[in-house]
């Protein structure tokens, strides 16, 4: 069993807080072994060897996302997903799950703003199973209408249960980035309408599948107890000649600069509390901005002793809760194109929206005025790292990040670095990050209010 | 539209035939599972720690579990007392305040939740392992000096009344809260949340006094995993933990649980609802069951897997539901088989039908030779997955020592599930899946889907809050 060397080099920093002096630790950069490369079929292939457990993660992501959705088929691009599941040429119809569950496995897959991925974690002696299943489904997806009318009517369900017959309906998703977003292929829902969802034909179908699921908009990630050697040869084996295809030109997905605040105020049917939801555009991933941005999110919404949290929780007793981040299905690797921040808070009644946004407010007037402290920023550098820690534990954690450096970056070695504009954000930074980006115009706000119905009586 | 074009385009393209391989691949040589050493070893306080190495990153995950702090522990004086316990007991000590804790944790990338349930309070807490002797000072503080601040409370109290609320506006917490109900009975099992007259009635001096006589070293746990030395981490542990004062332990509270003993329907009307929130199930056995194996592998052939026969039914054959599941949930004194599916009202009464379909054919016949095997492979596969995660090697290692199973639990699971038999399978469904007497629970639009629902048995309206109502 060989172990993930780790060594912490822990230096005493004098900082100058008056709060404590905490010794803050900077790890020697992490070393995950990265093998990459493309088959001539232009497939990207990342291999990564970890054998702490008898155990191996196979995952495609494919570039496609809600995004690239067209208009009249919201919904789309997750519905597709379900269609992967319904057999090909060698698996028949949701088949690839008996294969991999009978084989000691699990397995699933996602849709995402700009990625679809399917995966399977299976036990490592069965790695070539989920290449094959992976393969096939790649190479020769079946698509049959009878098929297609039952993940209609499981994905309508699906929607049911996570958006229509719940409170709040997922507002801080789909009626924020509505509102945030002025470019369809950004603001659209991605869940999907139920009428454009069941109005999908099977030629949308098997036009997507040609369109986006070739070797050539794809990356395969194998992460776990492997030889890369043999990996190699099964790869070649079962993904070398699937054909590419040409992939169209990439949609537009710029966002024109948002002028002025955007408030919208809605009303719930099935909520007993109001809810509001704020997000705020972020810089580009790019850009020098990034990483003191992603920082600052950390302090603002980061955990329970951030600023937001105690401010709006804890000192004002004003809300309930307070969720949120910098993307609101992933991290700061797994997207491209325009991003918010967004954060939700359910409060209490009796007070207003205009209550919470002025707390809210205050707290990052104090920021823009004064910064945040030394202290802060270490911790912050602290949590940020134990968090990323936590994301690549599993082979699973570790294939998502490996996939998502090679599919938008092409560069899947920056995971053993990935850390680093991180940890050199200054105070200055943050505050300037602050002052930028965290002003009203840049922002929309949604309040969610229960529409007026007969008070509940109380008891068991 | 440019991409509808060359999306038009696209499909006049043939895909070249190529060669591909029309089965499945065999496996390889299995590779070795070298389970971590798991050393117990004692405080003399009474203490039991529990130390398993697996540095697969720089962190440790930590549970330290209250077995004498359970729902049931002091329920007649003070209903809900250990959870609104557990939410407080980290909202300051008598040395840090709750704003120092939060920032101690942030400062060791950590955290430190507490959560109670009907068998006992749980501590679960992480951080950068360089931290570890930091998180045990902080975890020790709290599990003996929790202040319980009058304004902590208040808030906690506040706050937790209202999240209740909330909660009743969600069909997934109502349909819980109600079966958990309907299952248990006035067993403290069927505790989900306490009333709001229970939770604004307690007070500082009834919080400190429970902590004081039921979190004590001498009936707790303490498990930790990770990227640790077993010495040195014990030497902090014991530092850390040494100065804790064992107690007497209360007798266990928690009584034997009533068999159901017909079918029921209990329904909450939620007016408005697009869907029917439905959970079906009945008392089981206690973790330490002989029929534990065969039971969780019945499950996982009928609706505990991906696989499975329920959501190959209800699902992909017939396009009810999303994602249909059922599991079998044990603890000390019992527990309890489930099946939940939320449907669209128009296949309420359709979705009954074949849940009581597919639980009577567990029953009635063998399953299938192919079935148990993928089933034991499912097991003990996704086992060892587990077992590879701080979090789920904490958790397993947790639950030996809750419910106080053999040590050899953890090597001897996948002799004990590949020894299964079909006929074991069956005769545990039978004695178990146990449809005559089920609780049916739905959460609905009763005007909408009633007609559906009464040929099932009889029913009981309810209004989200739990009372009964009359339609």
């Amino acid at each position: 069993m060989r172990r993930l060397i780790v060594i912490c080099l822990v230096m005493v920093m004098m900082l100058t807080s008056t709060v404590s002096r905490s010794p803050v630790a900077h790890a020697k950069p992490l070393n995950i072994p990265v093998v990459y490369y493309k088959l001539p079929n232009g497939l990207k292939v990342v291999i990564s060897e970890d054998h702490m457990a008898p155990v191996v993660t196979v995952a495609v992501y494919y570039n496609v996302g809600f995004r690239l959705e067209l208009k009249g088929r919201t919904g789309f691009a997750h519905l597709f997903e379900h269609m992967m599941f319904q057999g090909s040429a060698n698996v028949k119809k949701f088949e690839h799950a008996k294969f991999v569950e009978a084989n000691g496995g699990s397995l699933n897959g996602h849709t995402d703003f700009d990625y679809t991925n399917y995966f399977e974690t299976l036990p490592s002696n069965r790695v070539e199973l989920g290449l094959w299943l992976e393969s096939d489904r790649m190479r020769s997806l079946d698509i049959s209408e009878e098929n297609l009318k039952n993940q209609q009517a499981v994905v309508s369900e699906e929607v049911r249960v996570n958006v229509l017959n719940q409170p709040y309906q997922f507002f801080e998703w789909i009626s924020l980035w509505e509102n945030a977003f002025t470019n369809w292929n950004n603001s659209h829902n991605g869940y999907g309408e139920l009428s454009e969802i069941n109005a999908a034909t099977i030629d949308d179908v098997r036009n997507f599948f040609k369109t986006y699921y070739s070797p050539n908009n794809a990356v395969l990630t194998i992460v776990g107890d492997v030889d890369v050697n043999e990996v190699k040869k099964m790869v070649e084996k079962h993904f070398a000649s699937i054909a590419s295809q040409p992939l169209p030109a990439r949609a537009d997905l710029t966002e024109p600069p948002q002028t002025k605040e955007k408030r919208v105020s809605q009303t719930d049917k099935l909520a007993n509390l109001p809810a509001l939801a704020t997000g705020y555009h972020l810089p580009p991933q790019n850009s020098a901005d990034f990483p003191a941005m992603a920082l600052l999110v950390q302090i603002l919404q980061g955990d329970d002793s951030s600023r937001w949290y105690q401010r709006l929780v804890k000192e004002k007793e004003l809300t309930l809760d307070l969720t949120g981040g910098l993307n609101y299905f992933g991290n700061e690797f797994d997207y491209t194109g325009p991003m918010i921040m967004t954060t939700r808070t359910t409060y209490k009644p009796g007070h207003t929206a205009d209550d919470v946004i002025r707390e809210m407010d205050a707290v990052i007037a104090d920021i823009v005025a004064k910064g945040v402290t030394e202290k802060e920023l270490a911790d912050a550098k602290v949590r940020y790292r134990s968090n990323f820690y936590s994301q690549v534990e599993g082979s699973f954690g570790k294939t998502h990040l490996l996939s998502a450096l090679a599919l938008f970056r092409d560069d899947p070695q920056q995971i053993n670095s990935l850390l680093t504009p991180f940890e050199n954000v200054t105070a200055a930074q943050v505050k300037a990050a602050a002052a930028k980006y965290l002003v009203a115009t840049n922002r929309t706000v949604i309040d969610r209010v229960p529409e007026a119905k007969a008070q509940p009586k109380s008891g068991q | 539209m440019k991409n509808l074009l060359i999306t038009f385009i696209l499909a006049l393209v043939v895909t070249p035939a190529i060669a591909q391989q029309k089965t499945p691949p065999p496996p390889g040589a299995a590779r070795p599972l070298n389970l971590p050493k798991i050393t117990e070893k004692k405080l003399a306080n009474g203490l039991t720690v529990v130390l398993a190495p697996l540095p697969n990153v720089p962190k440790v995950t930590t549970v330290l579990t209250f077995r004498s702090a359970t729902t049931a522990s002091d329920r007649q004086a003070h209903p809900g007392i250990a959870q609104i316990a557990a939410a407080v007991a980290n909202e300051g000590t008598d040395t840090r305040t709750s704003k120092q804790i939060k920032e101690e944790l942030r400062s060791m990338g950590g955290t430190l939740n507490l959560g109670s349930d009907a068998d006992s309070t749980t501590m679960n807490a992480t951080s950068l392992s360089e931290f570890s002797a930091r998180l045990f000072d902080l975890m020790s503080d709290v599990a003996q000096h929790p202040s319980f601040p009058e304004t902590e409370v208040k808030l906690a109290q506040e706050n937790t009344i209202q999240q209740i609320r909330a909660g009743r506006a969600d069909p997934g917490f109502l349909v819980n809260e109600r079966f958990q109900k309907a299952v248990f009975g006035d067993h403290p099992y069927s505790f989900v949340v306490p009333d709001e007259k229970s939770i604004s009635a307690l007070t500082r001096p009834d919080l400190r006094a429970f902590v004081t006589r039921y979190y004590l070293p001498n009936a707790s746990h303490l498990i930790v995993v990770g990227d640790i030395d077993v010495d040195r981490t014990f030497a902090e542990i014991e530092k850390a933990f040494g100065g804790w004062k064992s107690g007497t332990v209360p007798p266990d509270d928690n009584p034997p649980v009533p068999k159901r003993e017909k079918r029921q329907i209990y329904f909450v009307d939620r007016p408005g609802s697009v869907q029917s929130a439905i959970y079906i199930g009945n008392v089981s056995i206690p973790r330490k069951d002989k029929d534990y194996f065969a039971i969780r592998t019945a499950d996982t052939i009928y609706g505990g897997s991906f696989y499975s026969r329920l959501t190959r039914n209800i699902r992909e054959s017939k396009g009810y539901t999303y994602s249909p599941f059922s599991n079998s949930n044990t603890r000390a004194k019992t527990g309890s088989v489930m099946t939940g599916a939320f449907v669209r009202n128009e296949v309420t009464g359709p979705t009954l039908l074949e849940i009581f379909y597919e639980l009577d054919r567990m029953r009635v016949l063998p399953v299938t030779d192919e079935e148990l095997s993928a089933a034991k492979e499912f097991s003990t596969g996704n086992f060892s997955v587990e077992l590879a995660s701080q979090q789920g090697l904490a958790g397993r290692i947790n639950t030996v020592y809750t419910y106080d199973l053999d040590k050899n639990f953890i090597n001897d699971f996948r002799p004990k599930i590949e020894a299964l038999t079909a006929a074991d399978i069956q005769k545990a469904a039978a004695k178990y899946f146990d449809t005559y007497r089920a609780a049916i629970v739905i959460v609905g639009d009763w005007e909408k889907v009633k007609d559906q629902v009464v040929p099932f048995g009889d029913v009981t309206i309810y209004d989200a809050e739990g009372n009964v109502i009359t339609k």
